[in-house]
């Protein structure tokens, strides 16, 4: 490889960091924005860091005997909030508008010394959960969502690595007629467009009783990524060599042990990528979900669904995102050493 | 003892019976026959159930283009068609210049290049609807991406970017679809150029070749087939695009192909047409999809696929 010159150096170093902030700065305001509580979202211009604490001004109004809040926003100014004397208003205000959980009580005696002493700056906690437990409560059955979401997940790698693994095999260790026109009409499957057959399989998923269940939507993921699983172990079993095979049988162990003892452990990779084009299928859908269910809903329809196209209280929608992406990410990165192995030679 | 003298007594006949049925030569169709299976009842049978749905009209008679001549007529297939040919366009040509540039400068060693590489990678695992919503949280006018034209006094006014429409949407829709397809391009192209040997380009350095001209008659013309792959790959996900759209722009401000499926499945679905508006919809996607992937089996040469592209 030939070197840079300290020009080059130094393009090359401002593209690299150009990429950088490209990937980084939506991450970061996302993550901002979903850690923001309801007052923050609107603020305006939006900085790319959240804040652990809310701070209020108190003023004791006499002539109204009532409590004046101010907020303390990023850039240092006061923005009038609320004006109340009751607890429970205040209470109530603090965890809708700032996140911040402290009883009317508690509220109540802290600003007491505003009587005396004047106008007071507090600082309280936010509770980062907020906008978590609020995304789940303006989504009905958020939870069951979640829950769905796993179960379909299991069933598409199940299915896909059971049935894939098995015509990959096949195409790999045998010789037969056809194998050509499969391999094609495999290759069909997998790039045949998902939301062309999720329609009429509605129909035929209601025949089998399967429609709004989560069967019936793991069958669907399962259609593109059995043909992605042959193809990619296809390609793993060819480089296992029979004679390994054949040797733990001269040495004693059944086709079984073979199978589990051999096969298995240097088919590894193939399956860790399989299951995660899987994983990544059926827990990134919203589409086919919309269509194949009723009352059912995955965690990405769900988030979609309590969307929708409206503008307000993104923050709940962040939220909501943020339970949608760890998941993929973890799978994505822990899978990842096994399809680093596999990228050199599968091209997708 | 004796229970183990019966048991292979009675294995014998059984094992025989099985080896008579699963030899070398039936194998491979016990292997295949869950999947033939399991495509006949759930990729045939629906593929089938819509072509009669889109060949008969709304009484279940035949119609040849009874279906096509309604979906035409509708004010939003013509923008829906042009849109999704832009995107496609335009997202996979930036996509490709864009991953090519990049994966080349990500190729050589460098300090940090593995972090890095870490960091590229984090847009492609996020699921779409998280990306749309990373996107509209941005896009609303008090969003981040006034607040950072506003920070470095770029611009001052709020631009009402979910205002935009036509061809201006179209490219708001490929810049968000670019940031998050972007890495699973490179690491296509990233894999091509491992499998390129490292003599060649050496040996044309020695023989006095600059860097450029390697890149151009060494580099690029091995990593083609990597290319090719990727482009129609890219292609028919392009073709697909719905999630972002609906979730940053709404319904049927800034239609497309499979926005509208999703418009007739979901919102409208009560009405009596959606149905088959839908069907018709997904059958011209479907019909797109398989000729791109029909020119993919001839630009490379079918099946060499399967055997894993495998470069050994």
């Amino acid at each position: 490889m030939s070197k840079f010159n300290p020009i080059e150096k130094t393009i090359f170093a401002l593209i690299m960091s150009a990429v950088v902030i490209a990937v980084l700065v939506p991450l970061m305001f996302f993550l901002a924005n979903a850690f923001s509580n309801g007052t923050e979202i609107y603020e305006y211009p939006k900085t790319p860091f959240f804040s652990l604490t809310v701070t209020v001004k108190v003023d004791y109004l006499e002539e109204s005997n009532e409590y004046q809040v101010l907020m303390k926003n990023k850039s240092g100014d006061y923005i009038n909030t609320i004006n109340s004397s009751s607890g429970l208003m205040l209470s109530t205000y603090f965890e809708q508008y700032f996140s911040v959980y402290r009883t009317g009580e508690e509220l109540l005696s802290d600003f007491e010394i505003t009587k005396t002493e004047g106008p007071q700056e507090f600082t309280y906690y936010k509770n980062m959960w907020h906008n978590f437990k609020m995304f789940f409560q303006i989504t009905s059955n958020a939870d069951n969502a979640l829950k769905n979401s796993i179960v379909v997940v299991f069933y598409t790698i199940i299915i896909s690595l059971t049935l894939g693994s098995m015509s990959g095999y096949a195409m790999a260790r045998y010789r037969f007629k056809a194998k050509d026109q499969i391999s094609v009409f495999l290759l069909i499957v997998r790039m045949f467009p998902v939301v062309g057959i999720s329609i009429p399989l509605a129909v035929i998923l209601i025949r089998f009783n399967l429609f709004d269940t989560m069967i019936g939507l793991a069958i669907l993921y399962s259609l593109p990524n059995i043909a992605l699983t042959s193809w990619i172990t296809s390609s793993i079993f060819i480089g296992i060599s029979r004679e390994l095979e054949e040797a733990s049988l001269v040495f004693g162990a059944n086709s079984f042990q073979t199978f589990i003892k051999i096969t298995l452990p240097m088919a590894l990779p193939a399956l860790a990528a399989s299951s995660m084009y899987a994983f990544l299928t059926a827990w990134n859908d919203t589409i086919s979900a919309l269509i194949l269910t009723n009352e059912n809903p995955t965690l990405a329809l769900a988030v979609y669904q309590a969307i929708g196209d409206n503008t307000t209280n993104l923050q709940y929608a962040a939220a909501g995102s943020i339970i949608l992406i760890i998941p993929a990410l973890v799978f994505t990165f822990v899978v990842r050493k096994y399809v680093n192995q596999m990228w050199g030679s599968v091209s997708l | 003892m004796e229970n183990v003298v019966i048991q292979k007594n009675m294995n014998t006949p059984i094992k025989k019976m099985l080896r008579k049925f699963f030899n070398k030569k039936t194998a491979p169709f016990f292997l295949l026959a869950p999947t033939f299976l399991y495509y006949v009842i759930f990729w045939m049978s629906p593929i089938i159930i819509s072509i009669k749905e889109v060949f008969t009209d709304l009484d279940g008679e035949f119609s040849l283009f009874g279906n096509f001549r309604f979906l035409f007529s509708q004010e939003t297939f013509t923008p829906a068609l042009i849109n999704t040919a832009l995107f496609a366009t335009i997202s996979v040509l930036l996509q490709y210049v864009l991953a090519l540039g990049l994966a080349i400068l990500l190729n050589r060693r460098f300090k940090g290049q593995k972090l890095l590489m870490f960091l590229v990678m984090i847009p492609m695992a996020i699921t779409p609807t998280a990306v749309a919503i990373i996107w509209k949280t941005g896009l609303i006018s008090s969003g981040w991406i006034n607040s950072i034209l506003n920070v470095l006094h770029l611009n001052n006014d709020l631009i009402p970017f979910l205002g935009l429409r036509g061809i201006d949407a179209v490219l708001l829709i490929v810049m968000i679809d670019t940031w998050t397809v972007l890495p699973s391009v490179i690491i296509i192209l990233i894999a091509g150029l491992g499998n390129i040997p490292k003599e060649t380009k050496e040996a044309a350095l020695i023989f006095g070749a600059g860097k450029y001209r390697v890149l151009r008659d060494i580099t690029l013309p091995q990593l083609k087939p990597a290319i090719i792959t990727s482009v129609i790959l890219r292609m028919i996900a392009a073709v697909q695009v719905w999630a972002i759209v609906v979730m940053v722009m709404g319904f049927t401000n800034v239609p497309f192909l499979v926005e509208r499926i999703t418009y007739y499945v979901g919102p409208v679905s009560g009405l009596p047409y959606a149905r088959k508006l839908a069907f018709t919809y997904s059958f011209i996607t479907a019909l797109i999809v398989f000729t791109a992937t029909m020119i993919y089996f001839k630009v490379t040469k079918k099946g060499s696929a399967l055997d894993g592209g495998t470069q050994k």
